[in-house]
């Protein structure tokens, strides 16, 4: 009866930033990264990602409520960096990493299709 | 701002065996995170294409209106377009009403039975608009004559079952019909380590209720002696060198020349490592002989073996293609907007200002 339409957990509504972002106001370079409409599969990625950079002191993401669809990444770097620079940078790899498995696969499956 | 700094990773990936709507991979150099987004996408966020509409002319089934529409919607349509193809809700072309040709595509099923044979109403019966998207067909080649259309209801003399179908592209989040993916899983890869000396140590008979242990065939007794008998992946561990088969070798002489320089005899093999579930009952059964550290097992971290398995609406290879499009696709939309880049900008000299810089 009063369930949320099941497009609520994938469409950003109108007038709504897909990402914002808040400083911390106590801890320098800390901060917090809204994602709208995310979940797990986004947050964990980018969370495990965020812990390969060693100028990240703190990474983490939390799905604060299964009905509010969205995520919350917490990034504490050192003067170094920046947590906007780290999340760029986590975003950037990524991406750089799954362009380099489509390659590795699209291979592999013109490899496979020759062999058999 | 950008360092010129990259913590990017190189993945490798290696098929083990492909058929139309199966596959298994081993991904490799890469983290859980990512294996389980893929995994993930696969299932809920790579499109298909499925009936989302019914209006219903006839219906004197005995099936009601809403059930047929139920069992329509979960019939697998083929879905090579669903990539290009727009969502109803962004399609500027129709207004929201998600029945033009760029975002929708109409069936049509009519049939009546008029003899005294119940008549079967399968995905057979409908009839695309487009034939770039049908029913999945699961007939055998090897049979040609075998009707296998999906059951959509069974009529009997005189019932008739007549409607206009729309199937729209969707995803799996939105509704488990748009879900390409049967089963989509991975395991991470045993690493096995066997203690020759321990094992040494072993009557035969130990050795084998040991082997009888493990509730799934993962080891198995030495083949040296007895005749070979080669599994899909073995890994030989002997004394302090180690040596990993290929698949499909079963040729015996080739092991055995492998072995012909190595300080050994009596050798355990380890069969089949990735039958092992992780139950560590051969670990507890060698404790429980007085052997503990005869054997250890470690999941390696980096080291998937994926099984992936479409319900037929695309390829397992497109399946796992698409899921990596749909995660970059994903990826990109969580990137800072300019906006809210330049406000932090004049927050932050706002800030140094304010702390006297
Ligand atoms: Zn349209």
């Amino acid at each position: 009866m009063n369930a949320p339409d099941r497009y609520e957990r994938f469409v950003v509504p109108e007038g709504t930033k897909k990402v914002s972002y808040e400083r911390d106001t106590k801890i320098i370079n800390a901060a917090s990264f809204t994602i709208e409409r995310e979940d797990h599969t986004v947050g964990n990625i980018l969370r495990m990602q965020l812990h390969r950079d060693p100028n990240v002191l703190f990474a983490g993401y939390k799905l604060p409520h299964p009905l509010q669809y969205k995520i919350i990444v917490r990034i504490h770097t050192t003067s170094q960096s920046s947590p906007m620079q780290a999340y760029n940078q986590a975003i950037n790899d990524l991406d750089k990493e799954l362009d380099h498995l489509k390659n590795a696969f699209e291979t592999e499956m013109a490899k496979h299709s020759r062999e058999y | 701002m950008d360092g010129g700094m990259s913590y990017q990773r190189f993945p490798k990936v290696k098929i083990r065996e492909v058929k139309d709507d199966i596959m298994k991979f081993e991904l490799r150099e890469t983290d859980a995170s990512l294996a389980n987004a893929l995994r993930r996408v696969m299932i809920a966020e790579v499109p298909t294409i499925a009936i989302d509409l019914v209006e219903i002319e006839v219906n004197s089934s005995v099936l009601n209106d809403e059930f047929i529409a139920h069992r329509l919607g979960l019939i697998p349509l083929t879905s090579e377009r669903a990539m290009s193809m727009r969502f109803s809700r962004d399609c500027d072309a129709c207004d929201g009403d998600g029945q033009c040709e760029f975002c929708s595509v109409e069936f049509h099923l009519r049939a009546k039975c008029l003899t005294d044979q119940t008549l079967d109403v399968t995905s057979k019966d409908l009839y695309s608009s487009d034939h770039t998207v049908v029913p999945v067909d699961f007939s055998d080649p090897n049979e040609p004559g075998e009707q296998r259309g999906i059951i959509i209801v069974k009529l009997r003399r005189g019932q008739e079952l007549r409607l206009r179908a729309i199937a729209r592209k969707g995803i799996g989040k939105d509704h488990a019909k748009w879900s390409p993916a049967a089963t989509v899983t991975f395991m991470y890869e045993p690493m096995i380590r066997i203690n020759e000396d321990l094992m040494e140590s072993m009557s035969l008979e130990d050795k084998r209720s040991w082997i009888e242990s493990s509730p799934t065939k993962v080891f198995e007794m030495d083949p040296i002696t007895q005749q070979l008998k080669w599994h899909l992946k073995l890994e030989v561990q002997v004394v302090g060198s180690r040596l990993t088969g290929e698949e499909g070798r079963e040729d015996a002489s080739y092991w055995l020349s492998l072995f012909r320089d190595v300080p050994m005899l009596p050798v355990k093999v380890v069969a089949e490592p990735e039958s092992y579930t992780y139950d560590d009952e051969v670990i507890k059964k060698a404790e429980a002989m007085g052997k503990s550290g005869l054997v250890e097992i470690e999941a390696k971290e980096d080291s998937f073996i994926f099984t992936v398995e479409s319900t037929g609406a695309i390829k397992a290879t497109q399946l796992v293609l698409n899921a990596i499009e749909v995660l970059k696709q994903k990826l990109d939309a969580v990137r800072l907007s300019d906006d809210t880049v330049e406000a932090d900008d004049q927050f932050g000299e706002l800030g140094a200002h304010m702390r006297g810089g």
